[in-house]
């Protein structure tokens, strides 16, 4: 898994953001979309496309869209 | 009464904490969202909290972590109709926006549904409120069809929906 594939699978959850917001740096908590149902969906993709189980803690524990991305890899 | 399940403990608001609820209602983060937007003084939550102190209203403050977050309820429960209205908000903005909300409402629901046998679970939903509107869709809410557009929509959860939302929402999130 890459990190430029994760930010684009990641970007492809928002329908409202436009997708230049989306970089590694980006804190996807500040983002005005992020919502409730934003971490579920975003738990759903990982799921989906890495086959990585994650939770609500590894998403709060995470700032960046690159924090995120280095939980699920330390977990494939 | 506490309903402790899927991570969090559901607390039933007591007078001891009607303040605090004051407070987080009064916060224009909070209040923004509410039909009803003016300031509540002390004198004003007394009486709502001895209108809600009963058996046709179930509030609860929601606690992780030893933390209180934010409030959830089902009102205006008509054991007839054998339906009630449901609303939640976090007010921790360190738990906003995650799952501990999905976590809370499971866990209500499964009260209602379950203890309090409910058929259906409504809620309003300010038109303009799209983020509340695809939360609630996720859960299974449906809206109710009205011949004119209305500002503050209906939408009903019945049992059956509930329970498929829930069974992939719980997978989700690994409980």
């Amino acid at each position: 898994m890459e990190l430029k594939e994760f930010i684009n699978n990641f970007a492809e959850q928002f329908d409202e953001t436009d997708r230049t917001e989306f970089q590694k740096n980006t804190n996807f908590k500040d983002l005005e979309e992020w919502s409730s149902l934003s971490a579920l969906t975003i738990i759903a993709m990982v799921d989906e496309d890495f086959g990585v189980a994650i939770k609500g803690e590894d998403l709060k524990k995470s700032t960046t869209i690159e924090d995120l991305f280095n939980i699920i890899k330390s977990k494939l | 009464m506490e309903l402790s399940k899927y991570g969090v403990k559901l607390k039933r608001l007591t007078k001891d904490k009607i303040e605090l609820v004051r407070n987080w209602r009064n916060d224009p983060k909070i209040s923004q969202f509410m039909e009803y937007r003016e300031y509540i003084t002390p004198e004003m939550q007394e009486n709502w909290f001895k209108k809600i102190d009963n058996e046709n209203n179930f509030f609860f403050i929601i606690e992780f972590e030893g933390n209180d977050i934010g409030l959830i309820n089902i009102k205006d429960v008509d054991y007839d109709k054998k339906e009630g209205e449901a609303g939640i908000f976090i007010y921790n903005s360190d738990f906003l926006n995650s799952t501990i909300s999905f976590q809370s409402v499971l866990n209500m629901f499964d009260f209602c549904f379950g203890d309090l046998r409910l058929n259906t679970i409504i809620a309003h939903i300010l038109k303009d409120n799209i983020r509340a509107i695809k939360y609630n869709t996720a859960l299974g809410f449906k809206k109710v069809p009205t011949k004119k557009e209305v500002y503050n929509q209906l939408y009903t959860l019945n049992n059956e929906d509930y329970e498929k939302n829930k069974k992939n929402i719980l997978k989700l999130l690994n409980l």
